[in-house]
Formats: structure tokens, sequence, C-alpha cells
């Protein structure tokens, strides 16, 4: 009776295994680390219809959070600035800049900017920024030094694990209320200092942040 | 393919001349549209559910994105639209509130609308305005879908083709052209009742512009026979108000006024206010009730006697007589002893009536004497007589003036189109082809009308008989204004511009009358700078944020009863014989969830189940159990009580219902016929507002025509009907079978009497006091305490401790809830409840989070037939338990306890493997078989690929602070965690960098409590000792339901109690309900004195006798 297998059959259930073994462990690794928030999320950075710099405006002009975004200590979304809020300075300076024909023409017709959104949570989940900017979190920890930025990037995860850390552990976060728009901020002992800085104001605002379902998802 | 027969499309080629192949064709019918749609004929085989071009798409757009492959992975890209100019007062994300009112047969509601971005989302009562509490209607809260109807219309139209609205303002301008030229000679309107002061100023420049105009009204629910009563015997113009508030003792005579009579969301609260009890020293009022139907009101009595409607005016001639009547009383007592004798001839029914006015008689000027708004004139009269004589004027009963105007009735408008005197006739709003009394044929009449000017909210069966069909705004697209019950003047303001380019009534008839600045608001201004009220724009600014000027309504005007009128009025008045078997009595009653009909297209009423008898999405012929027995209803062998039913009806577990023919004169209609206990003997009742011919699709099918035996002399009641059997059957959707508790404590029920003897009798009832103790040692430990350690007690198992600044709680008072439903609606509106068709509730799924579970009692073996029950009503939602069974056997935690005490359901994690439901002892989780949101009603069998999606006007009524559940998850109440959560950020949003984060009691209303017009539900945080919840909870009253399971509900219930007069010939020590408790239970004890044969068990020693208040804990 010939051979029905060649000799090099023998080590195919070998090569098979190994195979599978790396095909398996670079699936999972690569699915743990690529379809992520920490990859899809971070380092988002899309062209907006204008080209407004938040470094010039924050770092060279000193605008305030505020500003722009007005109701970010009133409400659960830290609003968009109408076309109107740049008209109040670029009615009177860069009046014919070209960069900001749109924000000139929505002004005009009623249109709105449609300014490409960075940050998204999904519709199942109900972030709120009054509660977090009036009681010590600054805008820095969830969104990072904007006022560096001159094209507003995605560089935290935003994932449900990562928001848990800091409710977990708020004492690492939290700072004074006169501080939360200084995005520059830290404490100056270092983080041994912050550490306990945070967890006295911890205790003295009773801040006893959400970890239940009920918190976030309604 | 394209179909053969391809169908013009263009608007020129439909009204322009055309060859038609068919009727169908040139009449456009629905169902030739459909099969010109269709590409094969109706026996060609089709790929079921998906059509060959559908197919192709599906497949195509498979390819396509094949093709991408990974490249269709990117972050789609969203956009952020900000305004353009901010507009003021709005924030983003934040909701906006508007004071408003809602108008409905000349009665408003003043109502706080909450907004988002624009669209109102949901109504709430307006909190400030008192006497109302906050609270609304179930219809009020229902009538915001009705502006995102996909089924209203949507065009002005002339003979079916639309037209703009600068037409429709050049055809109102062609009118007021020819009205100025002959004073308003043939023509008519034709109009609802309303009480608002800008359609009132107008309708008085109209009828004086136009002296020869008839302006003509008609409500096909008649409510003024107090009003025609009023004018009759006090003087012209004036109306009775009643006032619940200081009445001690009510007799209510087929009066519903806790339900649907004008008034009653006012009653309401006052009544509830004076049952509210809190100790075993409390008072509580009395009442007394007559009544045909079953109505909620007749569920709270504390007596209740079973009359047919027609024998109204005899019962109340007999309850004159047995009080003083004065000088004036030689002259009536033999009209009324000639009403009342066959009444007076049955002992009973004369003992009852005796002892009845005697107790009124004890409280004089601290009693009521309620007749039901549908009764005629004459009962009215009598009730107003038996008023003045009990002291009742100026205390519980008030004349004020009634400046409604004049107006001709419906009939006189009828008489004038049949004698050729009217041209034109403009009618506004109501539908009265499909609700006017059946003799008039009105839509008949219609043909004989040169012009019909149709101002409607739907296409409805008016507006096809109609020439013109002027698209009618939604109450919440323009400005109005409107009277509430007492005449206090509400505004009625837009949320959002019309949808549709419609026009309210008053912009309408401004138009008729040629004014200048005809739009709404101005108009309503400019009523408001004529009133009294008026102090320029700031006033009208101040009317506009507040909702109200003051609760100053009508002019009280004193005047007394005129006996003699009396005598004149009763003269020549008698009324027909008491019902038998062969001549039944027929009672047309307003419907609790469509009304007369115009909310016959809304889903949520739909939906909703009548309070009483538990029917959604028809109506049935109300029945009585005696009558059911008689027509062979029932098995004859049947012990009625517990299986009522002929078991050759009930297949694969499904209940049909008989379909009867029921001959009034020679009118007829069929309907599926419903017993209900509680009806009088010979009366069946018969919802009116089903069976509509042109209305959306929510309302097609559904129930008969009650309208098609009604005749103008028969509004509220016809006599010598019969009931044939067809031998079809119809299987209605009812959502409650039960019938009896079963002997558990579910509700638990004493007298007043007997709570003020044994003040601890709740936590005597029911199994706790004989299962295992529930705390164990830790029984007497404070709430405070309980809610967040969660002591094991004599479980195996250790709870977890709650460690959250608040642990909620709610309490439900049974003894104030009325069983109105306004909760079951207002929580649908709140948390994006899907309705699921009729289909879907008979197979039990209905996704109402809350219930009202209503019970009937007749005594258990008391009776074969259980014709005199006493009726409780419980609402049930999630209860939260501590320990909650649901959690235990989710296999995906989708079901968790936050630390803050509430049972939380994760959507997303949820598999759906309803286990949970199953475990529920409340039976309070609701489960998405389908996809309810995305999915038509009708086509939810389909397959993956059918057509999905909700049409854009519908998406428009979501509250956007609640997830939309998709299919295969599980859902149930949430104790509004979003109003919660929103509470708990604004309080810490204030407290900034201190630590005062604790909500403060009263802070957080759920959607349900919010609507309550009793009060009956109370939320709040049982960390505080002094919040009204831990109040209540610790009161004697306070049960949990199957509190023995251990499962320690946060929800708890105060036990209802009722306040029968030992006088009366039906006393019963104890309620029914209690009756059958105890003979169900023949071997357990309960009550005092028994105590040594239980001593092993500690939850039911004799402490629970010295202590009951700290007891509470061990009745969990």
């Amino acid at each position: 009776m010939s051979k029905v297998f060649p000799k090099g059959a023998n080590s195919l259930p070998l090569k098979i295994v190994v195979f599978l073994g790396i095909f398996v462990t670079t699936t999972l690794a690569s699915i743990t680390y690529y379809v992520t928030p920490k990859y899809t999320r971070v380092g988002y950075e899309p062209i907006q219809p204008v080209p407004y710099d938040h470094s010039f405006h924050v770092n060279e002009l000193g605008l305030d959070c505020r500003y722009c975004h007005s109701k970010v200590e009133q409400a659960s979304h830290a609003n968009v600035p109408a076309s109107s809020t740049c008209m109040n300075c670029h009615s009177i300076i860069k009046t014919d800049s070209p960069l900001l024909e749109t924000v000139r023409a929505s002004y005009q017709s009623g249109e709105p900017v449609p300014w490409v959104r960075v940050h998204q949570v999904p519709d199942y989940v109900y972030f709120d920024h009054s509660v977090h900017v009036n009681r010590g979190i600054s805008c820095v920890e969830c969104h990072g030094n904007v006022n560096t930025m001159e094209v507003v990037k995605h560089v935290e995860p935003q994932s449900m694990g990562w928001c848990l850390d800091c409710h977990r552990h708020p004492e690492e976060k939290i700072r004074p209320l006169d501080q939360v728009f200084n995005l520059d901020w830290e404490h100056p002992g270092g983080e041994k200092a912050q550490l306990e800085l945070g967890k006295q104001l911890v205790n003295s605002w009773n801040v006893n942040p959400p970890q239940s379902c009920s918190g976030c998802h309604r | 393919m394209k179909p053969l027969n391809s169908n013009p499309t263009s608007k020129a080629e439909l009204t322009g001349p055309r060859y038609w192949r068919s009727l169908d064709d040139l009449a456009q019918s629905p169902q030739f549209l459909e099969q010109v749609e269709r590409e094969f004929g109706p026996e060609a085989s089709e790929l079921s559910e998906v059509d060959r071009r559908h197919f192709f798409k599906i497949m195509a757009a498979s390819f396509a994105l094949g093709g991408l492959g990974f490249s269709g992975c990117r972050r789609p890209e969203s956009h952020i639209l900000p305004h353009s100019k901010a507009p003021e007062h709005l924030i983003p994300g934040e909701p906006l509130y508007y004071a408003s009112s809602y108008s409905l047969r000349g009665e408003s509601l003043p109502l706080l609308v909450e907004t988002h971005t624009g669209r109102p989302t949901k109504i709430e009562g307006n909190g400030d305005f008192e006497g109302y509490n906050g609270g609304t209607s179930l219809k009020a809260q229902a009538s915001v879908l009705d502006l995102y109807d996909p089924d209203r219309a949507t065009h002005h139209k002339q003979d079916g083709s639309s037209i703009s609205q600068s037409e429709v303002f050049d055809l109102l301008k062609k009118l007021k052209d020819g009205l100025s030229g002959n004073n308003g000679d043939r023509f008519a309107i034709l109009t609802e009742k309303s009480s608002s002061p800008t359609r009132q100023r107008l309708k008085n420049a109209f009828q004086k512009a136009y002296p020869k105009a008839i302006w003509a009204e008609y409500e096909p629910v008649e409510t003024d026979g107090g009003a025609k009563a009023a004018k009759l015997l006090a003087g012209p113009n004036l109306k009775p108000l009643y006032d619940f508030s200081q009445a001690e003792r009510i007799l209510s005579v087929d009066g519903d006024f806790l339900g649907q009579d004008p008034g009653a969301l006012k009653f309401s609260k006052q009544f509830a206010d004076g049952r509210r009890v809190r100790t075993s020293k409390d008072e509580m009022n009395r009442l007394y009730i007559a009544e045909s139907n079953m109505t909620i009101t007749g569920a709270m009595a504390d007596h209740r006697k079973r009359l047919a409607s027609s024998q109204m005016a005899g019962f109340l001639a007999g309850i004159a007589l047995n009080i003083e009547l004065g000088v004036e009383g030689d002259a009536l007592k033999p009209i009324f002893e000639n009403l009342s004798s066959s009444l007076l001839a049955d002992e009973k029914t004369k003992a009852w009536i005796e002892k009845c006015a005697d107790d009124l008689a004890h409280h004089k000027g601290k009693s009521l004497v309620y007749v039901g708004a549908q009764l005629s004139p004459e009962a009215h009269a009598i009730g107003l007589l038996i008023n003045e004589k009990l002291g009742n004027l100026g205390e519980t009963l008030t004349f004020v003036e009634d400046d409604s105007g004049d107006a001709v009735s419906l009939g006189e408008l009828a008489d004038a189109i049949s004698g050729n005197g009217v041209e034109t006739l403009v009618i506004l709003g109501g539908n009265p082809v499909y609700n006017a009394p059946v003799d008039l044929d009105f839509s008949g009449l219609l043909d004989k009308v040169d012009s019909v000017v149709r101002l409607g909210y739907y296409e409805d069966e008016t507006s096809y008989k109609a020439g013109y069909h002027i698209l009618q705004a939604h109450y919440l697209e323009t400005w109005g204004d409107g009277r509430t019950y007492d005449g206090a003047v509400l505004p009625q303001q837009p949320m959002i511009l019309p949808l549709f380019d419609g026009l309210s009534e008053i912009e309408v008839l401004a138009r008729l009358l040629g004014e200048t600045n005809a739009d709404g608001h101005s108009l309503v201004y400019e009523t408001f700078q004529k009133s009294a009220a008026s102090n320029g724009k700031r006033a009208f600014d101040k009317f506009l944020h507040d909702g109200f000027v003051s609760k100053d309504g009508y002019k009280k005007r004193h005047s007394l009863v005129s006996g003699s009128k009396l005598a004149n009025t009763l003269e020549g008045f008698s009324q027909p014989e008491a019902p038998t078997a062969e001549s039944l009595e027929v009672v047309f009653v307003n419907d609790a969830k469509v009304d007369d009909g115009r909310y016959n297209n809304n889903g949520w009423l739909q939906e909703c189940p009548d309070p009483i008898n538990k029917l959604t999405w028809d109506n049935g012929i109300i029945v009585s159990p005696r009558l059911a027995k008689e027509l062979g209803i029932v098995a004859p062998d049947a012990t009625i009580q517990v299986a009522r039913k002929n078991p050759n009806r009930v297949r694969d577990g499904r209940t049909f219902a008989p379909v009867y023919k029921l001959k009034v004169g020679d009118l007829e209609v069929e309907g599926a016929v419903h017993i209900l206990p509680g009806l009088d003997n010979y009366s069946i009742v018969l919802p009116l507002g089903y069976g509509r011919s042109k209305t959306g699709r929510v309302g097609q099918n559904s129930g008969y025509d009650a309208y098609s035996v009604r005749t103008s002399s028969s509004m509220a009641f016809a006599t010598g009907a019969t009931l044939e059997a067809t031998g079809r059957e119809f299987q209605l959707t009812n959502t409650q079978e039960h019938w009896s508790m079963e002997g558990r404590a579910i509700i638990r029920e004493a007298n007043l009497d007997y709570y003020s003897k044994s003040p601890d009798w709740v936590s005597h009832m029911g199994m706790e006091s004989h299962s295992p103790p529930i705390y164990g040692k830790d029984k007497y430990m404070p709430t405070q305490e309980k809610v967040t350690t969660t002591p094991r007690g004599e479980s195996l198992y250790e709870h977890p401790d709650h460690t959250g600044n608040h642990q909620w709680g709610m309490n439900i008072d049974l003894n104030v809830c009325t069983g109105c439903n306004a909760c079951v609606v207002a929580c649908q509106a709140e948390n994006n409840i899907p309705i699921v068709g009729r289909d879907q509730v008979r197979r039990g799924r209905e996704m109402h989070w809350i219930r009202l579970d209503r019970y009937f009692s007749s005594g258990l073996g008391k009776t074969e037939i259980p014709e005199d029950p006493q009726v409780m009503v419980q609402p049930v939602g999630c209860m939260h338990c501590e320990t909650a069974p649901c959690e235990q056997v989710c296999p995906v935690n989708a079901t968790v306890h936050d630390s803050e005490g509430l049972n939380t359901m994760a959507y997303n994690r949820c598999i759906g493997t309803r286990y949970c439901a199953n475990n529920c002892p409340y039976k309070v989780r609701r489960f998405n078989f389908f996809d309810y949101q995305q999915r038509p009603l009708d086509r939810l069998y389909e397959g993956p690929l059918a057509p999905k999606g909700k049409p854009e006007l519908l998406q428009m009524a979501q509250n956007p602070d609640v997830s939309v559940r998709m299919r295969g998850v599980m859902e149930k109440c949430t104790y509004c965690t979003q109003r919660i959560q929103q509470a708990k950020i604004d309080q810490k949003v204030e407290a900034r960098d201190s630590d005062n984060v604790k909500v403060p009691d009263g802070t957080i209303k759920t959607a349900c409590e919010q609507v309550c017009p009793t009060n009956a539900i109370v939320f709040g945080d049982l960390t505080d000792p002094d919040s009204r919840v831990s109040q209540l909870r610790d009161n004697e009253l306070n049960y949990s339901v199957l509190g023995y399971l251990n499962a320690r509900p946060r929800t708890t219930y105060l036990a209802k109690l009722r306040n029968p007069n030992p006088e009366m010939p039906d006393y019963a020590d104890q309620p029914l309900s209690k009756l059958e408790y105890k003979q169900a239970k023949p071997k357990m004890d309960y009550g005092k004195g028994h105590g040594d044969s239980h001593d092993k068990h500690n939850g039911h020693d004799q402490d629970a006798h010295h202590d009951s208040a700290r007891d509470e804990g061990g009745s969990h």
C-alpha cells in the first residue's frame, strides 16, 4: 500500500497548532489594541470648516474657555459658539479675512457653520459638563491641553473604563474651583501634594462620583 | 418593470379631465391605489416581505459595502450645528418650560410644557396654580402625541385637492365680504364649546356685526344640565359650581366627578384632601353614590347604589322627600312622591335613601349633592333645591355668572338647514358628521348647504363632506386662552410654529370679522388688554410667564333656588319606567380615553386600559353579570364569580366575546359584549368615540360606533333597547382578568371605624405575620439605617450595603388613588415607551411601566352573581426591591443595583433571556419582543429586511433624556432615573465647593407623581427622616405588597380605608375585600387576641400591637 500522506504531514498538526496560536494571539492583540477607543478615537483630528486656532485665541489673546463655550457651567452640553459670538469681535477685526468667510456667511444667512464633531459619547451615555466643571474637574482632564492645540485633537480615549478610573479615584484629578479653566495648572507640590489636596477636597466637598450604571445611562 | 396601469402623478393631471378604468379609479380609493402600487397582481407569487426591487437594492448596497472593505470602517463624520445667532434663553441641551393651557369642552387646565430645542415633548401641570397640585388629566397628558400624529391633516384642501394658505385667506376674505353685504343672512357657524375669552369676544363681535347669521354650538357630550337648571330656578345667566373641599358628606347622583365630568381634576384634589388619613384619629369624608355605570368615582364610594340612569330624577326626589323642605315643601311633596314612588316601593332602596338623606341633613353646609353633568336639567333642578335646603349654597355649591352668551343648538341649526335657510356653513372644530344625533342625519343635511367650510385637525368624516378643509393647528402650535372650571383665565402659548401652516379657531373667526390683526398673538393680547387684569405689556408678559393672572374666576352671585319654579319645571316631567330584561336602558358615556372620538387616533390613549373595564383598542357593549347570565353569555352552570366565562369561548388561551346586536327603536348597532360587575342590572353602557369610518391608522377598525343609536332625545340614555345574539365572536383586548384577590392581602383595606379601634390592623394582614421574620433582630432599626445597611435578617445571605448619598423610595396612598390612569400615560410620555398595538396587547405584551391593577371584591361566596362589588385600584410599577429577585437570575449583570437603591437596567448588556421578568413577583418587567420603536405595528412579524424607521414627525415626540430601547431588551420603571440624575447634578452645580449635595425633599418628582391630581404618589429620599416618603413609610398604614418574599420593595403602599355609615342597610363592618381575605384564610388568625398561638413567630408577637409604627419593618 502506497503512502497516503507524505512524511512532511507528520509535522502538520504541530504547524497547525503553532499557526493557530500565532493567529489567535495576533488577532486578539490587534483587537485589544486597534478596536478600542484608545486607538480608534485618540488622535482624531478632523479638518474644521473654519480653521479656528485655540492656542492663538487662548494664549495670545487671553480668551477664557467660557467666552465661547458659554453654557458649560450651566448645561450638560458645552455649547459650540453661535456665529454671532465670533462676530462680536470679527465684525471689527479681520473683517475681510477669507478664512472667516464661512462665519460671515453663516451670520448673514442664518445657516449654521457645520463644525465637525471631535468628541462624541454614544447616545446612551448622558454626560454632563456643568457638574464636572463646577466640582473641580478641569476641561483638560477629558479634552487635553486644547489651549495649545492649533487644530483640536482627540487626546483621551473617553471609554467607559477611562471614565470609571477617574470616578473611582477623583482625588487624582480634582482641583480648586478657581483653577478649573486654567488648563496649564498643575499642583505646584507635585503628584503627592495633588493626592493630598484631592483627598481633602473630596472629603470636604462630599464628592461621591457615581459608579453605578444609573450615573450615566438613563 | 413599470406597472402597466401607471397612474398620473402630477397635480395638473390629477385635477384635470382624465379617463378612469373603474369607479375605484375615479374615486382614487385606497384599495385601488394600493393595487396600482403593486408590481404584480394579487395572485402572482412574490418574495414574501421583500419585493424584487427592494431585494436588488439591498444586494447592491451590500456589494458596494463589500467593495469598500475596510475603508468603510472610518469613523463617520458628524457635525455640530450651532445657531447662527444665539436665541435668548435657549441653552442647548436644556429643556425650556412654558406656561400654557389645555382645553376640553370649555374647561382649561393650567399647564407647564416641556420643550426640547423647540419641540414640546411633555405636558406637566402648572404647579404654581393652586387647586390642581400640578396635576393633569389623562387626556391632557396624551394630547402632545396628537401634535406629532403622522395621520394629521397636512394641507388645506378644496374639494380634495391641496390649496395654499393664501388661498385660504382669500376664501375667508370672500366669506367676510359676503357676510358684510347681507348682515350674515343664510350664513351659519357651528363650533364647539369654549371658555376662551378671546373667542367670546370674537363671538360677541360676530353676532353684533352679522345679526342674521346663526351661531350654533354643539358638544356630543352634554355637560350643561346644571347650567340649564340654574337658569330655570335661580336666575338668568347663572351656573352652579361645585366645591368638594369643605364637603364632609357627598352624594353623587350618576356623576363621575373624579373621572369624566367637567372640573374632575380639581374635584379629585379636593376630594382626596378630604380623604387623606394619616392617624387613626383623622376624619374622612363619606361618599354616597348612585349610578348605572361603574365609574372610577363609584370605585371610591363608601356606599354605592346601582340604579338606572333614567331613574335618577326619582332618586333625587326620594332624597328631597327625606329632608326639610320648609314652606315650599307642600307644593313639591306630591310631585316628588309621584316621581319617586316606584323607587321607594322597594324597602331596601327606601331605607338606603332615608339613611343617606339623614346623614346629609346632619351635615348642613358641609354636605354636597352632586348631579352628573350629563343628566337632565330636571334632575339638576331637584339637586339644586336639595343643596339649598341642606344649606350648601355658598358653601359647597355657588352660583356664578355664566357669560358664554347665546348660541343655538345643533337641532335648531339642523332645522334652519332643512328649511333651506343656510347657504354657507362654517364648521369650526368638532366632527358633527360622525357624532351628531342620528335622527338629524347631519351628513345628509350638509348636502343642502351650498358651501361648507370646515376647520379641522384631521381629515375626518366631516371634512369629507365639506368643500373646503382648512387645516387646524394644534393647541401647542397656536396662541389662545381659556378659563378653568372656576373661570380663572389662562394663556395658551405656542411651543412651536404650526408644523403645517394650520390656523386656529380664533384666527379664522377674526378673518371672518375682517380684523386687521388677525394673528393669534394680537387677538389674545387685545383680549387681555380689554380685560380687568389689564395693565399694559408688562402685565401680559407676567400673565404668560406665570400662566395665570389670579385664581379668581367667574363672578359669584348670591341667589336662591325657587321652589315654585321647580314645581313649574317638573310639571309634565315624568321619568321612564325602570328598565327590565326586555326593555333595556342604554347609557352613552364619554369614553375615558378617546373622549367623544377626538382622540381616536391617539395611540397612547387607545392602548391605555380603561380605568375600570380595562379594555384597550376597542369598546365593548358593557353589560351587568346578571344580564349576561340571562342572555346566556356565561355558562349556565358556572359559578359566575370564579369561572364566569363560557368555556366554549376560550380557545388557544384567548377569550372571545360574543357579538350582539343592540336595537334601540329602529336603530341598531353591533358590538362585542363585555361583562362588568357593578353595573345596574338592566343598563348597558356604550362608550362613545369608537367605530370611526375616517380616521388615522391607529384608530382604524377600533370598536363600534355608539353614536349610530343615539338620537337628540336620548343624548345621555335611551330606553327600550334589546340585545340579540349574532352568533359571531370578537376578541376584545383586555389587560386585566382578575376578579378577586384570591384571599391575598395585596390590597389592604378596612373601615375607618375599625382603624380607629385597632390602629395596627395593617401589620396583621398578609403573610408577613406568619412567615419567618424579615428583619429578625433588626426589626426595630430605624428606616434610615435599614435602607443603607440592608440588615441580613434571617436570610442565609449577606446583603450589600447601599452607600449612596440618598436612598430612593416611593409611597403610594391607596386611599386617595382614584385610578384615573393619568400616571400610565405620563410615564409613557416621559420614558419613550412605545405602543405595541392591539394584537400584541392580546398577547400580554403591553409596555406600560406603571399599570393600575383593578380588583373587584364582592365578599367571597356572599353572592352568586357579583352585583355589588367594591372596586380597588392599585398602581404597580417596579418596586425597586432591595434584595431584588430579578438581579439574581440575570446571567449578564444587565440588571443591577446602584448605590442609591435603584434597581437599574443596563440596556446594552441585556441579551433578552427574560429570566428577570419570570422571577419578578410583581410582574413589572416589560420585554421588547419586537422593534416597536422602529416598525409599523402591522408589520412587526416581517423579516429583518422589512422596512424600518419611525415617521419623522413621531420621532419629534421622543424625550431626549431617555434612551430608546431596541428589540430584545428588557425594560421597566426606573423611578425616572433621568429626573433623579438631573436633580443631583443641579444640586451639585449649586453646591460647588460645599458639601451640600443632598437633594432637598420634593425637588424630584417622578412623572407619575407629578401628574397625580390627588398626590397619591410620593417619591423621595429615605435617608432623610423628615422627607415625606420616610414619614409615610413609618406610618402605621404602610405595608409592602407580598412583603413576606423578603424582596424588601422600596415602593410601599398606604392601606385603603372606607368610611361607611353604620346606619345604612348595605353597611358591612368590614370592606368586602377583607371579608374575602378572612374567608379564604379560615385557618389563619389576624388581628388581636391570637398572639399566643403564634408566639414563636417574632413578626407576629404582641410587640406588634404596642409599637405598630415601628413594626413596619416586621411586615416587610
